[in-house]
């Protein structure tokens, strides 16, 4: 139990304009609430008010010609069980939000949550920046976009101040032929735990060469990263399993991962050269270019 | 403290409360309402000892808020059972042998609610899943999931 963990004020604003103005009085002293299954476990102590976002009408996923636009306070559940994202490009976000957490968890964690809370090894972000998906933030001074990459780039890890809110996040149309691939590795397949090391990847394909390639990992940085110049190894040219392992093995030197109690820096280095494999592997297949 | 007026249904009963700020759903069940069948464990999600049902949905109550749950449908472990006729799933984890010590056993139980109201007929593995976030510690997992396929069983009228 942490006994600190005391906020005084409970809102449940029915307007976007009426949450803003809250955040704005309180500042730092409020913490916005979502599905709470990261909230409730850390328990700030600083939290004097807490601002629910269940009425604010953020919990959609809209197609639309240019892309898809999905609420902030979406359920993971939703997303890996949505029609609308079960075709590329869409397919990474799927899978990640099917491997995140259990059943259980995927009934109350958002796709905002995930994406705020910034843990360096959270799902859902990794299949964002390959699907190079923007995010649309409010705070007093009104809508801004940020790019989700630009989102993590920050020290500390995000860029969302305590008066912002997260309302939505768009992910463009693909322009060409896709494949996409969701990897990820813990103790335990099936169990609770969040990532030792995840992978993203997205491979655009024209003919039989791959034209443009994006991978992220997750768990390996103080932030999610992207791995250039694996990507930069895969551009104009049709993988084959060589192509691949050179790619894997960049991406393996890029990260810069630390021990801990789910696994050690060498562990984690290895592995993420194995998952950056399946995920090439798995996203050129689902472009229809692999095996040769 | 400001207290937060909310309602909610609980097994099909309303209850007007004023509940605090922070009050955790299985605080209001266990601390208001008497309700002790949902169970303290962990408090950090991992153990499923609190699950509950909320529209349906198995729902760890440790981290949900009372007040963020205002206006919804709750269901515990205590409104399973119809008159003196326990539901099939407690029936069957009784006859399994599923339960020893039973402090997992409402979380465990709710869960496999969850998912046999939605699915009559699930695979093994689904239900393997299902309870994927419920923690036993004495019984182990291969009789919980016989119970639930046969609960299952018998819920669709098979012998
Ligand atoms: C048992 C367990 C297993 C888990 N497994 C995984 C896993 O496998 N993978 C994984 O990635 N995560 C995992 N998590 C972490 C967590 O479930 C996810 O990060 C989840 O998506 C958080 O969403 P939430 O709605 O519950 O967030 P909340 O807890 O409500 O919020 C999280 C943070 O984001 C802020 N926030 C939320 N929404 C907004 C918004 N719209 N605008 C501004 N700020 C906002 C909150 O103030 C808070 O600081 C696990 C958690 C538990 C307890
Ligand atoms: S007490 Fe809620 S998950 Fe353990
Ligand atoms: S029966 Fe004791 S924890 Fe499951």
């Amino acid at each position: 139990m942490k006994p600190f963990f005391k906020p005084k004020a409970y809102f449940r604003p029915g307007s976007l304009g009426k949450a803003v103005e809250l955040l704005s009085n309180f500042g730092d002293r409020a913490k916005v609430l979502a599905g709470g299954t990261d909230l409730l476990v850390q328990k700030p102590s600083g939290a004097e008010c807490l601002i629910d976002i269940a009425d604010l009408g953020l919990e959609y996923i809209k197609e639309h010609e240019n892309g898809v636009e999905i609420g902030a306070a979406t359920t993971v559940r939703s997303i890996g069980v949505s029609g609308s994202l079960s075709s590329e490009p869409y397919l990474v976000l799927r899978d990640a939000a099917c491997a995140l957490g259990t059943p259980t968890i995927r009934n109350m964690a958002t796709i905002g949550g995930n994406i705020c809370n910034a843990s360096p090894a959270a799902d859902l972000p990794l299949a964002l920046m390959v699907l190079g998906a923007s995010l649309t933030i409010m705070g007093p001074a009104g809508k801004r976009e940020v790019n989700i990459g630009e989102f993590f780039e920050n020290i500390g890890g995000k860029n969302i101040q305590a008066d912002e809110l997260l309302l939505s996040i768009n992910i463009p149309a693909s322009r060409g032929r896709c494949g996409t691939s969701f990897q990820k590795l813990r103790h335990h397949q099936t169990s609770i735990d969040i990532a030792i090391v995840n992978v993203a990847a997205r491979m655009t394909c024209e003919k039989q060469a791959c034209v443009k390639a994006s991978i992220a990992l997750g768990a390996v940085a103080p932030t999610p990263i992207y791995a250039r110049k694996a990507e930069a190894l895969l551009g104009k040219k049709r993988p084959n399993a060589a192509i691949i392992q050179e790619a894997a093995s960049a991406a393996s030197e890029e990260v810069n991962p630390i021990d801990d109690v789910r696994g050690s820096k060498w562990y984690r280095k290895k592995m993420a050269a194995v998952l950056v494999r399946r995920a090439l592997e798995e996203s050129s297949r689902r472009c229809g270019i692999w095996p040769e | 403290m400001a207290r937060v007026n909310i309602k909610i249904k609980v097994n099909g009963k309303l209850q007007e409360l004023g509940v605090e700020a922070h009050e955790t759903l299985l605080d209001t069940l266990r601390e208001r309402l008497g309700l002790l069948a949902a169970k303290y464990g962990c408090g950090d999600g991992e153990c499923g000892a609190c699950t509950v049902l909320v529209e349906g949905n198995a729902t760890l109550s440790c981290l949900t808020l009372a007040a963020h749950v205002d206006g919804k449908d709750i269901e515990t472990i205590e409104g399973l059972e119809q008159g003196s006729h326990l539901h099939p799933l407690q029936e069957s984890f009784v006859e399994q042998g599923a339960i020893q010590c039973g402090y997992c056993t409402p979380g465990m139980i709710m869960s496999a609610k969850a998912l046999l109201d939605k699915d009559a007929d699930p695979s093994e593995e689904k239900v393997r899943r299902a309870i994927s976030n419920n923690l036993c510690r004495c019984t182990g997992y291969e009789k919980p999931v016989k119970a639930i396929l046969e609960a299952a069983r018998r819920m669709r009228g098979e012998k």
